[in-house]
């Protein structure tokens, strides 16, 4: 189900933090420091031999803070501040983002980053994600096809117009009545590839949902693909550029990321199956000479340190085949690149064919 | 009075370069005409290879238009020429770039798509590699054959993103389709489509007496999902950042729809805000040949310095490197007014910006207050 067990509905997340402040409040009384243990998480580490227990969700480590520390005793406070604003948010049912947070107490914080850390910490504390804090950002992501849904008092009918892009809404947590008549949800990483498949109109000829994060997904695009995906059962294929950024995207979508690892359970896709562009597409669609570019420095060093996860040994290892490819050809391509003979081959053959044919991992 | 209005601006337009949309078969017809014409030179009893001539882009050759009978002023590119010539060395690529653009926009016309510039750049590449080496110069050659063929980049096939947002009582319906109440579009509201054709039909409705006009696209969604709307009556919309031509152009035409209503900016008071705010206002130069049909008389509702008084010290952020460089252009373009040129000054004198969300430290619901006590007074330049 969306979100994390019914244990992160307002009322119980309230209680919970009346509790946990409670306790401070009870050491406190007894002179005794408080003693705050925030646990580590990470989805993925360098250690290659697969022994890693990275696959487990569990964390790999707790910080302690205690009143004995200066530094520690700071962000207490900093977090107790932030967790002040955090129950007002939740108790007027009203959302804001981390930079409105930020600006409520600016001379008590004076950095924004003290703040994205306490809100993590607080997730942790309350084993809840970030949105359950009511603390959202805007949307990033669209989506299209053949798709409908509500949000809250609003209906998403996107059968009538199927090439028709919106925004992904911001309150996932407030998406029902979900129906679709699509085969498949097809997930691009650029906003210009959206944009050819909508003016291919791919959607009426294919059916499909189509969705982008425009680059790096943001939360919302994360959980709405999930919300899809566990409502609707529906194959995902991912479509991203042939070089190291298109590679993090795609891992992104499929295990999550490392800052909001604790929340990886929520938000990683271990359905999503990588459909291109492969690095052996470029020869097996003839791509042109002069659309390959030449790898920098700073790309090969990304694709190796991309490589050296855990997860591609344990859970991926014919995306690592690939990738090696790329760094022994030494060029990277873009998903435009196929279309230059035919502004069509995209959405006519590429993508129907490969999914037909099952060509994705 | 509006048909005297528009028939006088009409005069003072004559000498002005500017860009038409236009239907696909017309952009066709220019640039076969153009083909045509070189052909002709090159064909008659003096043969010579014809210069192309297009506009330059560039602040020296900009002015700003104050409307004689209106309040909109806008930017615009005289016709100060910067030839290319296929026998002067330094143009001779650029020369033939715009002849290679021409031919591929051509083609797609005929097949009836369109591109993106990513697209268009790949296709070129591998076209003529000798002539196209990056992104930018196939920017800059559509802006040229913009300038030659006087019509705009979208006129010519290249797709543009959807980036604005629309939100509030504003009532628009595409021909036959269902009419969409910008009211219940939630907190991210109805996307504004890059396709200017579809614009250009909408039918507008309202029963709003201003509208917002918001930079950033945190501070739209809080007033949306806030429904400012429904204590003031508005419209709020957004470019998410710096505006695209879709926005302003739709912005632009609710302008002309409901030419009373007042059109009210909400900027961080920094000079990129400012910058924003003037792009709506004015035009960009960079697209000075498209820029001034959708300029709109916006007015400068915050933040400004009288705005600081309520803002907390700690709010205030020092100015990087980067700002400086816009206030410095901003300054140095001559459009600005002059109680904008003091807000500006204040700026980098103190070298402090603000951000709008810095008003939330008086509560979440301060910032509808803040507008309405704003309208109220009429405390807008």
């Amino acid at each position: 189900m969306e979100g994390k067990r019914e244990s992160s509905g307002p009322n119980h997340l309230l209680q919970k933090l009346r509790d946990f402040t409670h306790s401070i409040v009870e050491d406190l009384s007894h002179s005794r420091s408080p003693v705050i243990y925030i646990h580590r998480f990470r989805n993925y580490c360098t250690d290659i031999s697969g022994n890693c227990y990275c696959i487990h969700d569990s964390f790999k480590g707790v910080e302690i803070l205690t009143l004995q520390r200066e530094c520690h005793a700071r962000r207490l406070a900093i977090l107790l501040r932030v967790l002040l604003i955090v129950q007002q948010l939740l108790q007027e049912n009203r959302h804001g983002s981390k930079r409105d947070i930020y600006y409520m107490h600016p001379s008590v914080f004076r950095e924004q980053s003290v703040v994205d850390r306490a809100i993590n910490d607080i997730c942790i504390l309350l084993q809840c994600s970030r949105h359950n804090l009511n603390v959202v950002s805007v949307a990033k992501g669209l989506v299209m096809g053949w798709l409908r849904f509500s949000e809250a008092d609003r209906i998403f009918n996107c059968l009538n117009h199927p090439d028709t892009a919106h925004s992904i809404p911001v309150h996932v947590e407030e998406v029902k009545d979900i129906i679709s008549v699509a085969d498949y949800i097809l997930v691009v990483e650029k906003e210009s590839v959206f944009q050819r498949l909508a003016n291919d109109c791919f959607c009426k000829t294919n059916r499909s949902i189509v969705i982008t994060g425009r680059g790096y997904p943001d939360i919302q695009t994360r959980r709405f693909l999930r919300v899809l995906i566990e409502q609707l059962h529906l194959p995902a294929y991912c479509l991203v550029d042939c070089d190291p950024y298109g590679f993090d995207i795609l891992t992104t979508y499929r295990f999550g990321s490392m800052q909001m690892a604790y929340d990886t359970k929520t938000m990683r896709l271990p359905e999503i199956q990588w459909l291109g562009v492969f690095p052996s597409d470029a020869e097996k669609y003839s791509v042109p000479q002069q659309c390959l570019l030449p790898m920098t420095s700073e790309d090969r060093i990304k694709t190796e340190a991309i490589l050296n996860r855990c997860y591609f040994q344990r859970v991926v290892p014919e995306w690592r085949v690939e990738l090696q490819l790329l760094l022994q050809s030494g060029v990277k391509f873009e998903i435009e690149a196929l279309s230059v003979h035919s502004l069509t081959f995209l959405s006519k053959e590429y993508i129907p064919t490969k999914i037909q044919g099952r060509s994705f991992m | 009075m509006g048909d005297a209005r528009r028939s006088t601006s009409f005069f003072t337009e004559q000498h002005l370069s500017y860009a038409d949309i236009l239907p696909p078969l017309q952009v066709r017809a220019r640039i076969e005409v153009a083909v045509l014409n070189f052909l002709k030179v090159l064909n008659s009893p003096a043969p010579a290879i014809s210069n192309l001539p297009t506009i330059k882009r560039k602040a020296s050759n900009s002015r700003v238009n104050q409307g004689l009978l209106t309040d909109v002023s806008w930017i615009f590119l005289s016709h100060a020429f910067c030839t290319k010539s296929l026998t002067r060395e330094n143009t001779a690529k650029s020369f033939i770039r715009v002849w290679k653009v021409m031919e591929m926009c051509y083609e797609i016309l005929v097949l009836e798509k369109r591109v993106t510039q990513r697209e268009l750049f790949y296709k070129l590449l591998c076209a003529s590699p000798d002539y196209f080496a990056s992104q930018l110069q196939v920017n800059q050659t559509i802006q040229d054959v913009v300038a030659l063929l006087r019509c705009s980049r979208f006129s010519l096939g290249i797709m543009a993103s959807s980036r604005g947002a629309v939100a509030g009582r504003l009532l628009l319906q595409e021909p036959n389709e269902e009419t969409v109440d910008c009211t219940t579009c939630g907190s991210s509201g109805y996307a504004i489509s890059g396709d200017l054709d579809l614009l250009e039909k909408l039918v507008m409705k309202t029963d709003a007496h201003y509208i917002f006009v918001i930079e950033k696209h945190a501070i739209f969604q809080r007033l949306a999902e806030d429904r400012v709307f429904n204590q003031i009556p508005c419209i709020l919309i957004t470019a998410k950042g710096y505006p695209d031509i879709a926005t302003r152009f739709f912005l632009h035409r609710m302008s002309q729809a409901f030419p009373e209503m007042p059109i009210l900016g909400l900027v961080d008071w920094n000079p990129a805000g400012l910058a924003i705010l003037c792009t709506f206002k004015y035009g960009s130069i960079g697209m000075g040949l498209e820029a001034f049909r959708y300029a709109c008389n916006i007015k400068w509702l915050g933040l400004r310095k009288d705005d600081l008084e309520i803002i907390p010290e700690e709010s205030l952020i020092q100015l990087k490197p980067r700002d400086m460089q816009i206030a410095k252009s901003l300054t140095s373009s001559e459009i600005l007014q002059d109680n904008y040129k003091e807000e500006l000054a204040v700026m980098v004198e103190s070298r402090r910006k603000a951000e709008i969300e810095a008003l939330y430290f008086h509560g979440y619901d301060f910032l509808g207050k803040y507008l309405a006590k704003k309208i109220v007074q009429a405390h807008y330049i």
